[in-house]
């Protein structure tokens, strides 16, 4: 929990009819219960992303109960408000959009295959004069400038909202990188490429791939993932994801060309 | 087993990862169930996969529906 605090009201929420009546209390800053028959028929979270933004979850087995438990969150807290949902828990989707909640961004899960024989990346050919510093082997402070100049670019352009929800983090919206976690693309002797690993043990996640303006179109992107696509292939993982945001085309043709598929997707939802 | 806040909560293995955003999970005592996961696992972006271990809620409405609560690590 972070040092911001939320509005605590004392005064009890209003208690919903019907069949699955329950008593809606704010048990403590950020949590809500719904009681019925003195169970937990429901639980409700506000949690802030570091990148500043409130999101809610409601877990309750009942629409009604859901829509107590929202009502006493909204009541209660500033705006804007998000939630994510995955897009095929249809029921889920119409309880937010109950509540006022609309769709925002639509990130695509890949999983994408390791071995080469599948995605082709066996022996990619590497652009003139680049090479790649493999995981834990980047400079501290020269990734540092690399993903600052890099996001700088995203904002400047398309928006560093249309990164996977995963990297839209930090204070302002920048996380300093660890090189453990990046692999990155070295041309006459200076950063132009990064992608950034969680090296999760069953898994690997690809959290973000980009490459300088000024270098991209020369199969820089495409050397990364073949570089940890490797390195997840060595250490027995066949698979790893990535989570790619709807408009980012350019991903989306570079995972898909690897082999990658779709597997689900997640919907995030705001209320202004 | 074990009861938290009123629920009934029990250890599992996923089996199986369907299409609708549910999971088909064995619990300890055999008994299958078909599950999804809790609002703050997706808030947080937690992945979910085949034999993950999970701690399962029990619907007190539906023995066979529950709700994956936490995915253990390893």
């Amino acid at each position: 929990m972070d040092s911001t605090h939320l509005p605590f009201p004392s005064a009890p929420f209003p208690s919903g009819t019907g069949e699955h009546a329950a008593a809606v209390t704010r048990i403590a800053e950020r949590h809500w219960h719904a009681l019925e028959d003195d169970e937990v028929v429901g639980r409700a979270e506000v949690s802030r992303r570091p990148d500043g933004r409130l999101f809610l979850s409601v877990d309750a087995w009942h629409g009604a109960v859901f829509d107590q438990l929202a009502y006493a969150m909204l009541a209660e807290l500033p705006r804007p408000l998000y939630t994510v949902v995955d897009e095929a828990d249809l029921d889920l989707i119409v309880q937010w959009e109950r509540a006022g909640f609309a769709p925002r961004r639509r990130e695509w899960e890949y999983v994408v295959p390791t071995d080469p024989r599948l995605t082709g990346l066996g022996a990619p050919s590497s652009p003139d004069g680049v090479t790649v510093l493999a995981l834990g082997e980047a400079d501290g402070g020269l990734l540092h400038a690399l993903d600052s100049a890099i996001h700088d670019e995203i904002e400047a352009t398309v928006g560093w909202h249309t990164m996977p929800a995963e990297v839209l983090s930090g204070p302002d919206g920048r996380l300093r990188p660890r090189p453990a976690n990046y692999a990155v693309a070295v041309a006459a002797g200076h950063y132009v490429g990064l992608v950034r690993v969680t090296p999760l043990p069953r898994q690997p996640r690809i959290g973000l791939i980009a490459v300088r303006s000024d270098h991209r179109r020369r199969g820089i992107a495409r050397l990364l993932l073949a570089e940890v696509l490797g390195w997840a292939h060595q250490r027995g993982n066949t698979t790893a994801s990535a989570d790619v945001h709807q408009s980012n085309s350019a991903a989306i043709a570079l995972f898909e060309g690897a082999g990658a598929t779709r597997t689900s997707s997640n919907l995030e939802l705001v209320l202004r | 087993m074990a009861r938290a806040n009123g629920g009934i909560q029990l250890e599992g293995i996923v089996i199986e990862c369907l299409r609708n955003a549910n999971f088909t999970v064995e619990l300890q005592n055999g008994h299958k169930v078909l599950a999804h996961i809790s609002g703050k696992i997706r808030k947080n972006y937690i992945k979910i996969l085949p034999f993950d271990r999970v701690l399962v809620e029990i619907s007190p409405y539906d023995l066979d529906r529950g709700r994956i609560m936490f995915r253990y690590r390893g």
